[in-house]
């Protein structure tokens, strides 16, 4: 791993505005040592992976409390891909169900949370994402 | 839950005696009915109506929303809470860029007089209450003057309510990017054309359950809700409003959470401190003026997408508290809330819930039937006192919109939320399912296919908004849109404009856009759309 901290990007995509889970999130994250790069409510993928190559940052993480981000995660992956960015995408959200995080693991995502994730849970599983990409 | 502690963080005794509430001297004489009206609104059985049932719908277009209000008149339901859809809860078109994917799956979709029109379709307007959960209030308000105008309903006997949200909209959940001047002044002027043209609607209905339900406790809920109220009416007042002409048309919409006697103590605890208020500070002398009437929602937040049945229960036991509490009307939120906005039977499973409550449990056959519990009215002096004491404190932090501005209520909002998120990591607050008796996802079945179904968006009605703003009259949409541009800068009150402007097809998106470029803000807040000429 590398010495300095990991960065986290996190948004909220298109009008979901429940910012609950993200606030949350982003304490948790920062209370273990990392470094996030708050963008927020009303997030698009351009927006994501502009913001992701100017900060630099080692993980993507999506928040969510509307069935939008089923439908942008298609673009923000194509996007990803055409920028030559190979960064894990995680999600997290109240609406998280059993099948959901299924169905969007299928399409690439690299972890997810639902709404019982527990701190230590989430912490774990972004470090360990990081640590085998390093090592890939 | 913790067990030494309310769920708001008030010490508790193992048992209460006459000691907790002042000896025996305890008894103050209050009777519900009469001033400070801790013991509720209303005494006598005959006018103390049941609560309304309602609960809040609304999914898709107008007219699908429409059907489903029927569906629940016709069994039952005695209102309507109307929900937007994400981008009418935002203020913007559903041809908005940041739209796509968010019309019409998490509410209704709004956004032109002829939705109005189609929304209330063949509704007794002059029998139903109608809610609007739609900020910034103002919009619904104009639309349901004009609709009913064009029905031929007089405006007089129009019932029901909207949020106006001036203070903490942009920083929970509803950010519709208007300065808070704007916001307040569409507030206000809501409340003015309603005391005059509509004076039997709520349209000051302070709402407290969406601030509250990110993780406020319900000292803080009841706090920030009594310092928008104060500065409401002191505003309106400096207007030379006779505080009477509105305070009697106050309402407060508040949340229920899972401590059932600090939600009912809290509810007794507001009564009191709301008719004091009145009586005392603001001089209200029409006694309509000191008694609120409460309506509530049960918390969206309580509800767990694991074990979805589990809601059932919760959702029992809070219309069982708002029963118990006294409040004019109630939507219990339903089972499938954690996963999205009601569907048909789940809305069916909270209307029968609180016709349960009422008719079967009888909950509401007494007024203020807690009333004397040496718990309950120790309870309801302790909220009272820290709900006071918080109020004090924020006002004396100076002016509220420079708080609002300076962020301090978005800093409290995000401390609720991670104090919430640790409360459940920690297991200082208990849910049944999540931290406690949880199982495994595969073998959590019943209910889960039913709460899980999902609604996609309405991407045809995107369509059909554009080629409406393609076919308008552009002369008179130009017009219309530079008078409420005018109108923004002037004083006048901007209800008649924003109705005529309504009636010229003009859309809430452009609307907001023409009010923002009048005070100086951008017309699209997130930058991806141009006014319409």
């Amino acid at each position: 791993m590398s010495e300095r901290p990991l960065r986290i990007l996190l948004s909220i995509l298109g009008l979901d505005q429940h910012e609950a889970g993200a606030f949350a999130v982003a304490r948790l994250l920062r209370d273990a040592g990392m470094e996030v790069v708050y963008l927020g409510r009303f997030g698009t993928p351009e927006r994501i992976v502009d913001a992701a190559l100017e900060e630099g940052v080692d993980v993507i993480g999506l928040s969510c409390h509307s069935w939008e981000y089923l439908y942008y995660l298609d673009e923000l992956f194509e996007l990803l891909a055409a920028r030559g960015l190979d960064l894990p995408v995680v999600v997290g959200g109240s609406v998280l169900s059993g099948d959901d995080k299924r169905e969007i693991e299928a399409k690439g995502v690299a972890a997810t949370f639902g709404p019982g994730a527990g701190a230590e849970e989430i912490v774990t599983r972004i470090r360990d994402l990081t640590a085998t990409r390093g090592a890939a | 839950m913790n067990r030494r502690t309310s769920q708001s963080g008030i010490p508790l005794e193992p048992f209460y005696t006459a000691a907790h509430v002042g000896g025996e001297a305890a008894d103050t004489g209050e009777v519900p009915g009469e001033y400070p009206f801790t013991r509720g609104r209303l005494a006598s059985p005959r006018r103390r109506e049941a609560w309304i049932h309602q609960e809040l719908s609304g999914e898709g277009s107008a007219r699908r929303s429409n059907e489903q209000f029927r569906q629940l008149i016709a069994r039952g339901a005695r209102g309507i809470d109307v929900i937007g859809d994400a981008p009418t809860m935002s203020a913007l078109d559903p041809d908005h860029p940041l739209a796509r994917h968010a019309v019409g799956n998490t509410g209704v979709s709004l956004c032109r007089l002829q939705d109005f029109a189609e929304l209330y379709a063949d509704l007794p307007l002059d029998e139903l209450t109608v809610s609007h959960s739609l900020p910034p209030g103002a919009y619904a308000i104009a639309a349901l003057h004009r609709v009913a105008a064009q029905r031929g309903f007089a405006p007089s006997v129009l019932r029901g309510s909207t949020i106006l949200l001036p203070a903490y909209c942009e920083d929970c959940s509803y950010q519709i990017h208007m300065p808070y001047e704007l916001r307040m002044r569409l507030a206000l002027d809501s409340i003015e054309f309603a005391a005059r043209e509509m004076p039997r609607f709520h349209a000051f209905l302070e709402d407290t359950y969406y601030i509250s339900d990110g993780g406020l406790d319900a000292v803080e809920e009841m706090a920030l809700g009594f310092v928008e109220i104060r500065e409401i009416v002191r505003r309106l007042v400096a207007r030379g409003i006779d505080v009477d002409s509105f305070a009697p048309r106050i309402a407060i919409l508040v949340n229920c959470r899972m401590d059932f006697f600090e939600e009912i103590a809290k509810i007794r605890a507001t009564r009191r401190i709301f008719a004091r208020m009145m009586r005392e500070e603001f001089a209200a002398r029409d006694p309509r003026s000191w008694s609120c009437a409460i309506t509530a929602h049960t918390s969206g937040l309580s509800l767990t997408l694991a074990q979805p049945v589990n809601n059932v229960a919760r959702g029992a036991l809070q219309g069982l508290a708002l029963a118990l509490a006294g409040v004019q009307a109630v939507e219990i939120s339903c089972f499938d809330e954690a996963y999205r906005t009601p569907s048909h039977d789940a809305h069916m499973v909270s209307l029968r819930t609180q016709q349960i409550v009422q008719l079967e449990a009888g909950a509401d056959r007494v007024a203020d039937p807690l009333g004397g519990s040496y718990y309950v009215e120790s309870l309801t002096d302790e909220m009272e006192s820290r709900i006071l004491a918080m109020v004090e404190k924020i006002e004396s932090m100076g002016d509220l919109g420079e708080l609002c501005d300076g962020g301090w209520f978005r800093e409290l909002f995000q401390n609720a939320m991670t104090r919430r998120a640790r409360a459940i990591e920690e297991k200082s607050e208990i849910q049944v399912g999540v931290n406690a008796f949880a199982v495994a996802d595969e073998e959590d079945t019943l209910l889960r296919a039913a709460s899980e179904s999902k609604l996609e968006p309405c991407r045809e009605r995107i369509d059909e908004i554009r080629l409406f703003k393609d076919q308008r009259d552009r002369g008179r949409v130009g017009e219309h849109f530079a008078r409420l541009r005018e109108a923004a800068a002037a004083p006048d009150n901007l209800l008649p404009a924003i109705g005529d402007a309504l009636e010229a097809d003009l859309t809430q998106g452009e609307i907001s856009g023409a009010l923002r470029l009048g005070v100086g803000a951008p017309y699209d807040p997130l930058g991806m759309m141009e006014p319409p000429l």
